[in-house]
Parts: structure tokens; sequence; C-alpha cells
């Protein structure tokens, strides 16, 4: 906070010399390339984030979202990869018309029609026209352009005509507008950049929507809007003056919640199941919590506390709920929902990657995958890519595997099967030091009557248990470098590229000299040249996409 | 009654049949209504029956020599695994030895099957479907013209679990409650084709001639991408377009058929990977299917039993079907593994259901069963060991009477890509050469073609 | 009876206060010590009957219903005509076959405007229950009145167990009955007249001979997984406002036995709101060493006035299968605890109850944080 409000009082001020001199202590931004535009589909949590922001939140969205892929290890780029098909899009159209009816019911359109027709039963031009301009304009994340102006206030002019009612006219325009590729993609334009000779730099209102999905996760405001309109973006000091501001904001932990949601594979929580014969106590409650237990971690350390990151894999504070905490066998006060928590010395759990979200998410339903759980400290910590399980391997060595009384047993067959031993062998014995926990993420000391070894290594550095881990995790330089990669692609919603080098280096020492506080991060990329600069011709890119066809499929355990 | 159809009523004339007496002039995109001047929509021109095409999905395979004889041509002798498909042995072809080559791609285990199967080509990586699946294609030839241009249903309770793919970046994901299934189908915009006094709804009227603006507006949006991103939400205005081919379907009546009922709601089950809860989901949602076909509601469906590696489960045991596949033990005694043979039993059970249901519905002469063309495919062959080649692939359904059944048929280690080949032409997908690679194919297998 | 539970309530809600205070107050005095507590919430309940297949304790058969009575009294041409010539069930007879008062009265509510004949009761010698009343005979004492014996189920001579003698014959009191299992399942179900119990003091689960035991009533609802079972190591708040007795006990070889206690715990069953009003209550639970499980008896002189409240309020009658009024003077014949010391007329039936526990966290109300235990 205070290091916050001394940069206003620079940039309000004294501004240029001080700010300069503080600037030229550390790292400095390299030469920028300029990146690309991309086109993302609106994610489910922008389109509910935008829809309260306009509406309020007693406009109630309910039907199921198709979300995108997940590419480069997160969903936001693959939002840059997805397109709409048939089902998808009929279900917009359900959902745009839900709202669309919702919006326009008596008590809520007086508050959220910006004018009042002449006559209800009747069209009226000029009221239509205002209230779609203003709606519109958030919508779209930009003002509309004449023809769409013209056109939106046509259909509803005559929709209003054939109903005989002004707001059904309205309604049937909102509902068109929420299935827009205007709405449901995020498009990107760009313009000549005065500062960087043959590179193109975003526009001022293709600015604000990058920033304000990136910090907000949802459409730029009022205030933001205006000054992209008024040109503050193109100013260094006017991002910077919206970056504080909006960085100063609640509204900022939705932001990094979603991050952290997406990097983390959340959104296969909605998929998660646990044979609740085996794990009597998972329930959808649980489910919910695990998650929330995880985000509410992260937030408090990173924004409330902006705390270092690399601490997400040692802290022992959390927070609990009765059901968490019955998973956790520890007391919890039921009067409030969550409460503070810190884990004790000498307890098996601390980091984020002893929480039962990441044990419970990487497990099968009936038992716990050291596999499963040390591929994704890999792929999610380190940005490690794990290759695939072999095709046409002979299983019928494993047939003494189910003898096995420990993952650790079972597990051997793989490690010593030469066509399987390449992946195990870098996975395992990760997912090892993990084992004292179950398929849901309960403490454990045995498993089938056999005490349980959670000795294990990460590239030859050995460790101990899930707190080992969460050491080893704390100080690898990967796991820094993986989150600046992963909040880069985020914003950018482009994973880094060979041209992104440079940046990336800069961005490593930058948040080395800012103590790995998260925060920071989010404003370097945000402030820098290379969040906003683009070349001249879009760098080129694969439309052939991938995507999570068959939903998360799990190596060989 | 019939009625001609008019080539292009004029705009104001529909509406002005649409909204009585509202004097409007309408300068919105209209497209064309097939209406007449009282409103009332075109009823049945007498055309023949449609043919229907769909999928059947199952994870995991077969267990080798314990679900059809070695005996090839007619005769089908299902064995154990298929004892469910034995009275529709008549109704089924089954393709054998026919092989994935891979050109040298690195196989992605439970990912390579399918997409080669569906699509015509082995994928480089995983998750990668370059190809429209077969469905796509068909539908682009008969998917238009009904309510729904398809209609993709998963049993396992995993909306993504869908392989109908236009493109890699949009599935057309699955319904997975058959409660929110019979909502989208048999739900308060449902129109009874058998009831006589047909109206279409103002509302869709309005609804298409808006979707109608925003197409005309995603015209002047795309004017102002790149090409690249252009071409990369392609996907976006075929399905507008389809959307308001769709509302343009609900303004007239669908073709009556005396099969078509609505059936009751069903009761909301669990909905999960267990088999028991896929089951179940299997078999209400099949039930509904083959009502949303007898009502001309779609022509075109995706029904996924279990997931390609199948995560299917027994309440109460740490392993799901496709950890049992690599490791559960031989029996010593049988020689197979049981509680996987189990699953794929089950499988074909639920198959057997799926053939049941459409063999009920009376259509003509004859059956919903014959008026279908059913192309069913697993992932794998033998599971246990990720086998691409002889992946089980099966058609059902005799497609109005142009699709031969009751066969054998020996691939004799030719590509899998032929059985969707002759798939899309006896659907009559006008296409030479189907897939990429080793798998493109241009023979059709003639003995099933009628 | 003379006795008024109301005030009873409120001297149990004041020490419920106390033993809350104390009892959190406690770790942190006795930091050294690291005296554990170990919290349980119960998961079964049922009254101890040692009924056997064939009915060996009931000689006389079983007890005859309202129903029966009420019909006994018709002529059959009365009978076809409120059977609706046979149709009707007892269980749809049940409201009108409790109205057989002179006037019409309900008898349960009024059970001494009529006069059925003798209750059957147990005859046989085995039960489950303890000896409370101290003698070997059952004799009068100044806190008893005279009653039959029984041997315990283990062999322990001259066990005090009026309340199975008492409805041992009843159906629906019967380990198979209706009503005892009826209210078990709807106290899980709906989460009403839960008992938590909380074991403090604790040095070692085996033996350990200064423990206390205390009997709360959760504010928050029973949690239970998808197959109905009691989830373990769930949190619970408890309601300071009522219960909350704390009873000395002690250890041994992993069986806690508790001295005698006056204790009010929550009760409901059969959509009957209650409480049981146990005088020189004793537990005796087996507990696991590590705190996992707990199952047990519990012992003492079931109050009658909250016992016949509960009893006529259940409106069972006719499936129960008991006489209201029979039902009322043998309860009142066998009552053998408490005489009062105006009438003489005992106020308290011996009793014996089974019990089953899962580990549950007891949260006091001063507890604004989550604990490790």
């Amino acid at each position: 906070m205070i290091g916050v409000s001394l940069r206003k009082y620079l940039r309000a001020g004294l501004a240029g010399v001080v700010a300069v001199a503080l600037s030229s202590c550390g790292p400095k931004e390299p030469a920028v390339s300029g990146g690309s535009t991309v086109v993302r589909q609106i994610t489910e949590a922008q389109y509910r984030n935008i829809i309260r922001d306009v509406f309020g939140s007693s406009v109630t969205i309910i039907g199921r979202f198709d979300a995108p892929g997940r590419e480069a290890g997160l969903l936001a780029v693959g939002a840059s990869k997805a397109d709409i098909a048939p089902a998808t899009l009929e279900r917009y159209d359900n959902l745009g018309r839900s709202i669309a009816s919702q919006v326009m019911e008596e008590k809520r359109r007086a508050n959220l029609v910006s004018c009042t027709p002449k006559a209800p039963k009747e069209a009226d031009d000029a009221c239509a026209r205002d209230f779609l301009g203003k709606v519109g304009r958030m919508l779209y994340r930009r003002p509309l352009t004449s023809a769409e102006l013209d056109l939106e206030t046509r259909i509803a002019t005559e929709a209003a005509k054939a109903r005989g009612d002004f707001y059904a006219g309205l309604e049937f325009a909102l509902a068109g507008m929420l299935v827009t590729p205007q709405f449901l993609f995020i498009a990107e334009a760009t313009e000549a950049d005065p500062d960087h000779a043959g590179l193109q730099r975003l526009t001022g209102l293709s600015k604000a929507s990058r920033l304000s999905f990136l910090l907000w996760n949802t459409a730029p405001d009022e205030e933001l809007l205006a000054a992209a309109e008024k040109g503050d973006l193109n100013t260094k000091r006017g991002m910077e003056r919206q970056i504080d501001r909006m960085l100063d904001s609640p509204a900022v932990e939705a932001g990094v919640r979603n991050f952290f949601s997406d990097m983390l594979g959340f959104d296969a929580v909605e998929q998660l199941a646990k044979d609740t014969i085996i794990y009597p106590a998972y329930s959808s409650t649980v489910a919910n919590d695990l998650k929330e237990q995880t985000l509410r971690t992260l937030v408090d350390l990173l924004v409330t506390k902006d705390g270092d990151y690399r601490d997400i894999f040692t802290s022992r504070k959390t927070f609990m709920s009765r059901q968490l905490a019955m998973v956790n066998r520890i007391s919890a006060p039921t009067e409030t929902t969550w409460v503070p928590y810190e884990f004790a010395e000498n307890d098996p759990r601390s980091g984020i990657q002893t929480q039962v979200s990441f044990l419970a998410l990487h497990s099968h339903p009936g038992m716990s995958s050291p596999t499963l759980r040390g591929k994704a400290v890999r792929e999610i910590f380190l940005c490690q890519a794990v290759p695939p399980p072999p095709g046409d391997v002979n299983f019928d060595n494993f047939n003494n595997a189910a003898v096995a009384k420990t993952a650790r047993e079972r597990l051997t067959v793989h490690r010593t099967n030469p066509t399987c031993a390449g992946c195990h062998k870098v996975v395992d014995p990760i997912g090892l030091t993990l084992e004292n926990f179950d398929g849901m993420g309960q403490f454990r000391t045995t498993e089938n009557g056999v005490p349980i070894d959670v000795s294990g290594d990460l590239d030859g550095q050995p460790f101990e248990g899930g707190v080992g881990l969460g050491k080893v995790l704390h100080d690898s330089p990967a796991a820094t470098s993986c989150v600046i990669n992963r909040v880069y692609a985020y914003a950018t919603g482009r994973a880094a590229g060979r041209g992104d080098v440079a940046f990336i280096d800069y961005l490593e020492k930058r948040f080395a000299a800012d103590g790995f506080r998260f925060k920071s991060l989010l404003r370097t990329i945000a402030e820098s040249d290379a969040f906003s600069t683009v070349a001249a011709k879009p760098a080129s890119q694969s439309n052939k996409v991938a995507f999570d066809a068959s939903g998360h499929k799990e190596l060989q355990p | 009654m019939t009625f001609l159809i008019p080539r292009k009523p004029t705009r104001r004339s529909v509406l002005r049949g649409m909204l009585g007496s509202a004097a409007i002039s309408v300068s919105l995109p209209f497209l064309d209504c097939f209406l007449n001047t009282n409103g009332t929509a075109l009823a049945a021109t007498g055309a023949p029956l449609p043919v229907r095409f769909g999928t059947w999905f199952w994870g995991l395979g077969q267990t080798p020599g314990r679900a059809i004889s070695n005996k090839m041509g007619a005769g089908i002798e299902f064995l154990d695994e298929c004892k469910a498909l034995i009275p529709y042995r008549d109704h089924i072809n089954y393709f054998s030895n026919f092989n994935t080559p891979l050109d040298g791609k690195v196989s992605q285990v439970h990912f390579t099957g399918w997409v080669a199967a569906r699509t015509g080509e082995a994928p480089g990586r995983d998750r990668d479907v370059r190809l429209p699946t077969l469905d796509v294609l068909v539908g682009d030839l008969i998917g238009s013209g009904s309510r729904f241009r398809s209609l993709d249903v998963s049993c396992t309770g995993n909306p993504k679990d869908s392989y109908s793919f236009r493109s890699a970046g949009a599935p057309n994901t699955a319904e997975v409650s058959p409660v929110s299934f019979y909502a989208r189908v048999f739900g308060p915009e449902f129109v009874d084709p058998n009831k006589g006094d047909f109206k279409a709804d103002p509302n869709v009227v309005l609804r298409k001639s808006v979707l109608s603006a925003v197409n005309e507006q995603s015209k002047q949006f795309v004017s102002t991408l790149g090409a690249e991103d252009k071409a990369r939400i392609d996907q976006y205005f075929t399905s507008i377009r389809q959307l308001e081919d769709n509302l343009a379907a609900q303004m007239q009546k669908p073709e009556a058929n005396a099969a078509c009922h609505v059936p009751g709601l069903p009761v909301e089950g669990q909905i999960g990977t267990e088999v028991g809860f896929a089951q179940t989901n299997h078999k209400l949602m099949t039930d509904l299917m083959v009502l949303a076909l007898a009502c001309n509601q779609t022509k075109l469906f995706n029904m996924l039993y279990s997931d390609s590696g199948s995560s299917l489960r027994l309440p109460g045991t740490s392993q799901n079907h496709h950890n049992l596949t690599h490791e559960e033990p031989n029996d010593p005694k049988l020689g197979y593994q049981v509680l996987s043979a189990k699953f794929a039993t089950w499988s074909m059970e639920a198959f057997g259901y799926f053939l049941e249901a459409f063999s009920k519905v009376r259509e003509g002469d004859g059956t919903l069963l014959d008026n279908t063309f059913i192309f069913a495919n697993s992932d794998t062959s033998h599971a246990k060991i990720h086998l691409n080649d002889n992946i089980p692939i099966m058609t059902a359904g005799k497609a109005g009477g142009r699709l031969k059944t009751g066969l054998h048929i020996d691939g004799g280690g030719n590509p899998l890509s032929r059985v969707g080949f002759t798939a899309l032409q006896i659907m009559g997908v006008p296409v030479e050469a189907w897939g990429s690679g080793a798998l493109r194919t241009s023979k059709p297998i003639t003995e099933i073609m009628a | 009876m003379g006795l008024n539970p109301r005030v009873y309530l409120a001297v149990a809600a004041v020490a419920g206060l106390i033993g809350a205070t104390v009892i959190a107050a406690s770790p942190a005095k006795t930091a050294p010590a690291a005296k554990k507590s170990y919290g349980f919430v119960v998961s079964s309940l049922f009254t101890a009957m040692n009924d056997s297949k064939y009915m060996d304790e009931c000689p006389e058969g079983l007890t005859e219903s309202n129903d029966e009575r009420w019909l006994r009294n018709m002529t059959p041409e009365q009978r076809e005509k409120v059977t609706a010539g046979g149709k009707r069930t007892h269980v749809d007879r049940r409201l009108a076959a409790a109205l057989r008062g002179p006037n019409g009265e309900d008898v349960c509510w009024n059970p001494e405007l009529v006069k059925d004949p003798p209750m059957r009761t147990v005859q046989s010698g085995t039960s489950f229950g303890m000896n409370l009343d101290g003698t070997t005979d059952g004799k009068a004492t100044a806190k008893s009145c005279a009653h039959q014996k029984f041997v315990g189920v283990d062999g322990t001579p001259a066990v005090d167990n009026q309340l199975f003698r008492l409805m041992g014959c009843t159906k629906g009191w019967r380990s198979d009955g209706y009503i005892e299992n009826s209210a078990q399942t709807e106290r899980l179900d709906i989460s009403q007249g839960i008992i938590l119990v909380e074991v403090t003091d604790v040095d070692d689960t085996r033996n350990d001979d200064d423990v206390k035991v205390s009997f709360y009533r959760p504010t928050d609802k029973l949690l239970k997984d998808g197959t109905g079972a009691v989830l373990t190591y769930v949190s619970y708040q408890i309601d300071p406002t009522r219960y909350g007795d704390t009873a000395k006990g002690r250890i041994k070889d992993g069986v806690l036995t508790t001295d005698p206690i006056d204790v009010h715990l929550p009760f409901f069953g059969n959509v009957v709101i209650s409480e049981m009003y146990l005088k020189d209550m004793r537990l005796k639970l087996n507990m696991a060493a590590d705190g996992s499980s707990a199952k047990g008896q519990m012992f003492g002189y079931y109050d009658w006035e909250t016992w016949w409240d509960y009893t006529r309020k259940i409106g069972l009658a006719v499936i129960a299968r008991h006489s209201c009024p029979a039902l009322y003077e043998a309860s009142r014949r066998l009552a053998d605890g408490y005489p009062d010391p105006v009438t003489g007329e005992c106020t308290a039936l011996s009793s014996a109850f089974k019990v089953e526990m899962v580990p549950a966290f007891v949260v006091h109300p001063n507890i604004k944080t989550a604990q490790a235990h």
C-alpha cells in the first residue's frame, strides 16, 4: 500500500525525475519486437462478470457454458483458439434471451433502461438508440459504430412494432447483441505505434480490454473506457494511473482468482468425481470448498498481504470451512463459513500442493495417483511438458502389480519397464512424496496396512513428503519462471514465443527484484511495452488448433 | 392437405401474415420464410421418410476372441460379449481387420483410434482434431431443415465427451442430463408434428430476423479482422447460419409421423462415471433420442455411452474400467480379464438397448432403425495393449434401404477409413476420396452398398 | 407426580453454561499436561431390549393396543362400520381408536378415564442394565421402590431395568419395532435430538482415573454421507443455551465409566421433540485408543414425566400396539426410582440404552478459530 501511494504521489507531483530514478534502479525492459493480436472467445467467468457489471447481480445466468480447450496450460490461451460450435451458439442464444427477458422485466427496466419511451406500447427510436448505445458500449467494450447502432435500433423498432411493446423491442435487440461476435469474441484492433517505428500498437480501447480482463477478468468499466476514448491509455502516465487504480481495487481479487483457477485447472472441479463408498466425506460441497480454500489462500497471500509468490508452496496459512475441516480432521467454528487457519509447524500440510484441491484433482476417483500428481507438479507449477503414455505397450508384465500393497510397489513395475520408465521416472518420484494423502487428499500413514514411504526427488534433489516438495518448489527458478510465463500468456492470450525470450528474461529479473510480489508482476506486465505492442504483420499462428476433446486423459498410474 | 411452397414470399406479405393486423414494413434482412399468406405453415409434402444418420461410441473396445467369431460374410456370429446384439444381427454389419496406419506418427493412446475412424486422419498430436468428423459432413448434407442440426449426448456426465467436431476449437459438446435433454427437445418450444393447428410462433420469426441481423453485423465485424483471425472463427459463422436455419425449420410444421409422441419428463437420477449411472442415463436418453428423431426434431445424432479410454467405474472400487484393462490380471483359467470383459459386455448391452429402441419405433412399413444409418465404433481393439488396429466398428440400420446389412466384413488389413468413406457415400455426401495420408481412401466397401 | 421438569431444565441450563466455560478454559490453564479432548456425536441410540426371537420373555404374548380394545367393545355391526368392512387398516383407525373415553375423549391424553386389563410385561429374568439401587433383591430404599431384579445379559447379578420390563412386550418398542427404529432414523434424517459427547482431561485413552464427560446439543446439522452413515470428524458447535451436563469419569483398559449424574439430553423421535431426563445416569463406553469410535451403554432412572410426555405425544399407540390406559397404569406401577416425598410413589424407571458414537469435534462458543487435535 505504501509503495502504491508513493508511486501515486510521485506521479501526481514530482513526476519525472524521481520516477525515472526509481525505474532506472531495476532491470530495464528490452526493446520490443511486437507480439500479435488475438481473438479470444469470452470465458464463462468473463461472461458472468460482464452481465453482472452491466445489469446487476440479480439477473440470473442459468445454463451450461462450454469451456475452451486448454492450450499452453491455460484456458485463457485456449480461448484464443476456440471457436463456437452450433450447440454452443444455441446455448448462448438461450442465455442471451433469458438475460434480455430478465433485464426487461418491469422491476428491473426502470433502473436499467436509461430513458423512458414516449409510449410503452410503441417503438421509440431515440430511446432505443440511447439504451442500446450505452449497453452496447459496455458489452462490445467500445462504442458501437453508427452502422451497428442503426441496425440495433432498427431491430428494436421493428420488434417493438411487431409486438406492440417498446421493451419487447429492446429485449429482441439485446438478445441479439448477446450472440454477436462483437460480444462473444474479444477482438483486438491496432494502429501505428508512434513510439516504435515500424510496429503497431493496440488501440486505446483494445488496451483497455486487455488490461481489464487481465486485472479484473471483466470488461472495462466506465472510467477505463473513458480514459481509452480520451487517448489517455496511449501515454505511460495514463496507463499507470489506470493500472494503479485497478490494482488497488478489490476487483483485482476476481482477476487473481481467475488466473489461478485457470493455472491450477480448477475448471476440472466441475467434473471431479470421487467414489463415495471409498471416500464417504466427499460431496459437491467439499468439491466447491476445496477450490475455494486454495483460492482464498492465494488471494490472502498474494493480494491482501502482497506476499512472495514462492510462499504458495510453503505457507501453512490457509482457510477452513466446516466440510474441509472434516477432510483435514481439524475442528472449525461453524457460525461463519470460512475461518483462517494455520497448520502447525510439524504438520504434513504446507503449501498449496498439500491442499485438498491439488491432491484430489490429481487422483483417480477411488485412489491416489503419484503419476497424475507428479505430472501435475511438472505441468502446472514448473511449466514442463510430460509426454503422453506410449501406445502398444503390453501390460502383461503388470499382472503382479495387483498384489502390490502400496502405490510405490505398484509403480515400481512401470519404472522398471523400459517403455514406461522414461515418463514414470520423471513424474513418480515427485508424486510418491504426496502418498500420505489419499485420493481425496485425506492424511494417512499406511496403505493396505503397510507404512507409506514419502521419500522422493525432483530432478535428483531428494526430499521427504509434501512439505519437502514445497521447499524444493519454493527455491526452484523453474517455478517462478513458470508463473511469469503463465501470467504473460494469460495477459496476451498467447503463449510466449521465440520473440518474447528477452522480455521473459527481463520479467524474471524484475520479479526477483520486486521480491516475487505477484501484484508487482501484474503491474510490470501491464505497464510494459510488450503488453500492447504488436508486430506490423501479425506473427503467423496456426489456425488449426488443438482441443481437449476427451476431457483430461489419464496417464497410467 | 398439401400446400405448394411459394418460392419467395415478399417480406411484407410474410410479416403481415405473421403478425396479423400490425402494419409493418420490414427492412430487416428477413430470410425466406416458407409460409403462406395466412401465416400457417406449409405442411407435409408427402416426401419419403427421412434417412437419419448418427453415431454410437463406446470406449476400450472388446476382448479378443470374446466378441465375434472369425466367420465372415452373412450370418454374423456374435459371441458372449456381444450376446445383446444377437437379436439385431441382421441389421448390423461388423467390420474386422481394418487397420489404422499411422504414417510414422506417434500413437496418441485412446485418441488416435477414434479420430482415425471418425475423421479419416491419424492425429499428429494429442487433442488435435484437424478434419471434420463424419457426422458433421453428413450434417452439411441432411442437417438443415430440422429444429436441431444435431443432438449430441454423453452418458459419462462430462459434456466434453463428444467426438463431433467441425474444427478443433469447436466440438459439439454433449448433453449429459436426461432432464436437460428433455427440456431442450420437448420443452415449451416443442411443436408436435401430429397436431393439426400449427401456427408459427411470431417470436421465432422475430428471433430469426434478429439472427439475420446479427449475421449481417458479423460480416462488418469480420471485415475488421485479419485473415487468420477471420479463418479462426469461421465456425461461428457456420453456427449462426445453422441457428437461423433451425429457426426457419421451426416456422414450418415438422413432418407428421405417427410414431411421434411426447414422452414423460424423465426423473433426474445421478450423473457421473459410475457404470450404473451411465447405463441408466443411456437408457433414458436413448428413449428420448428415438422420439426426437420420430418427431423430426433432428436427423442427426451422436450418442456416447462411455468415453474413449472409458472412465466408467464400479462403485466402491479403486480401479476404473480403463485402469482395469491394464492392471487386472488375466484369469488363469479363463485366460482373459474378467472384470474388464464385463465392462465390455455392458457396453454391448447398451448398444443392444439402443438398437432395440430404434427398432421399436414403427415408421411406414418398417422401423426407425430401417431409416437410420448408425455408425458405431470404439477407440481401441484390445485395450490392454492400446491396440489401434482392428478397432471394432459396426454399422446398424438400413439407411432407408441404401445399406445392406447382416454381414461380417473382413478388412484384410485395409485402412479403417474405408468404413467411414462408405458411410459418406451411402449417405450421399459428394466425396470421391476421404481421409489423409495412408488413411486416404477412395474405395468404398461395395458389399454393403445397396 | 410432583416434579416440574421446567425447574430442572433451568438449573441444567445454568450448569451447562458453567460446564462449557470450565471446559473451554481448562486447556489453557493445564498447558504442560497436554490433556486431550475427544469429541463424539451419537450416531445410534436404542432402548436396550433383551428380546428374543420366540418371545420367551413375554409368555402372555404381546400387548393389546388401543385399537384392539376399541374394537373389542363394539358389536359386529359397529366394527363392520368403523373398519369399512375391514378395509380400513389399524393405521387408518389410529386416531379414532384413541377416542374411546366415556365421552369420546382421547385416552392417551386422559389415561385415567378408562381402565383396561393390566398390560402384558416382561416375565423373563435377564436384561441389559446396571444395579442402580444398590440392593441385591430390589427392596424399597430411600431412593427406590420395591421391584424385581434381573440378571444382567453378561451375568451381572441384580441389575435394574424396569423400562425393559414395561415395554419389552410391546411390539413397537422391541428391537425390530417401528417406534424405536423410526425414532433413530428420524434423528439422523432431520438432525433433531442429536447428542454430542465430549470426553475431556484425558491423559491416556487406555487408563486414566480422572476424566470429564459432557453432554451437549449441536446447533449444526448432522452431516451424513451418501449412504446415510454419519460422517466422522465433523465440527459441531454446541448450543450454549441448553444441556451441557458434565460427569466425572475414569478409563480402565479402554472402558470409560462415569459417576452418576442427573443429565438432560436432547431427544427426538416419531416427530416429537422431547428430552431424556436421566437421573443417576452412568455411561459405560468402549473407546478406541485414538478416539475413532465409541460404543457402549447408558444407564439411569428415566424421569417418568419426560418419558410419558414423549410416549403419549407420539400418537402412535396403534402402531406401537399398546393401550394408553394400560401403559399409563403399568408405567406408574413399575416405576422404581425416586419416590415422591409426599405420596411415596416412584417417579422414574430404571433403564438402559445402547449407544454408538462416531468421532466429531465439539466446538465451544468461545472458540473462533479452526484447531488441530
